[in-house]
């Protein structure tokens, strides 16, 4: 399981997906909502902030799920534990990125309140020219019941 | 600002955070998780009731983190998810500066981070890289 390519995907960045996850956020950076302004701006257009990655890997990679469950992992105490992103830039709108994403780790711990499962989850995100833009480590943990 | 080590990055504070808000941030990133909307599946899951998604308060991380280096600085940006976040908190994100290296041109500044509710209890801890040009 481990190493396995659990999905790819490739999607293009929208200004309305954009706009939609800072304005969730309640994140008013112009760079994000505001096509003159980023026009102006150091990157000549519309980007994406940091943490939009977790929302463009749902939406390239659906499908994604099913080998997740093959892993038996309890939904109803399913938990984030660790986030990690790197990034080479940021994400610009109107840009197709292909996503790649792994299963890295699946490891248990046992502790007073149980077993709990950890994966780890590595998603990377190539641009047209195969140069990468953001990496994505996730470490999920489910509570066995 | 001009990062050196022991420098504190300007807090942003956010919320209090409302079921609203975590509607939006569901629907927003494509999350379906019913422990964030739904206080009866919280419940049978043994909370107390709904609770944020640890990536909302990244998010709120990340404007942080922006709002002291600009847009395009974050370069590394980790998180431990400790203590869940309630509706109803505040959240304030604060962070400083542990090291610095100056190289090509760039100031690169690791940084510990964490957010804290009004009570001063930490729910996300990590750590972030940002790169700002030298001056």
């Amino acid at each position: 399981m481990i190493g396995r390519v659990l999905s790819t995907g490739s999607a293009t960045v929208t200004a309305e997906h954009v706009a939609a996850f800072a304005r969730a956020l309640g994140d008013p950076n112009p760079l994000y909502v505001d096509p003159e302004a980023a026009r102006r701006g150091p990157f000549g257009a519309l980007v994406a902030p940091p943490t939009y990655p977790i929302a463009f890997m749902t939406q390239a990679m659906a499908g994604g799920m099913d080998t997740f469950l093959e892993l038996g992992l309890n939904f109803m105490t399913l938990v984030h534990g660790e986030q990690e992103f790197e990034y080479t830039r940021p994400i610009r709108v109107g840009e197709t990125l292909t996503l790649t994403g792994r299963i890295s780790d699946v490891y248990e711990k046992t502790g007073s309140s149980g077993t709990l499962d950890f994966v780890v989850l590595e998603t990377e995100a190539r641009d047209a020219d195969e140069r990468p833009v953001f990496f994505s480590r996730n470490t999920l943990i489910s509570r066995r019941t | 600002m001009t990062l050196a080590i022991g420098d504190e990055l300007p807090p942003l504070v956010k919320g209090p955070i409302t079921r609203e808000d975590l509607k939006a941030y569901a629907a927003a990133s494509g999350d379906p998780n019913p422990m964030h909307l739904d206080e009866e599946f919280a419940r049978n899951a043994g909370y107390s009731g709904v609770f944020a998604h640890g990536m909302l308060s990244m998010g709120y991380l990340a404007e942080f983190l922006v709002q002291a280096g600009g847009v395009g600085s974050v370069r590394r940006f980790r998180t431990r998810f400790a203590k869940l976040t309630w509706p109803g908190e505040v959240i304030t994100c604060r962070g400083r500066v542990t090291g610095i290296t100056d190289r090509d041109g760039e100031r690169i500044a690791e940084c510990e981070i964490w957010t804290e509710n009004q009570a001063a209890e930490r729910k996300l801890v990590g750590s972030a890289v940002l790169a700002v040009p030298r001056r």
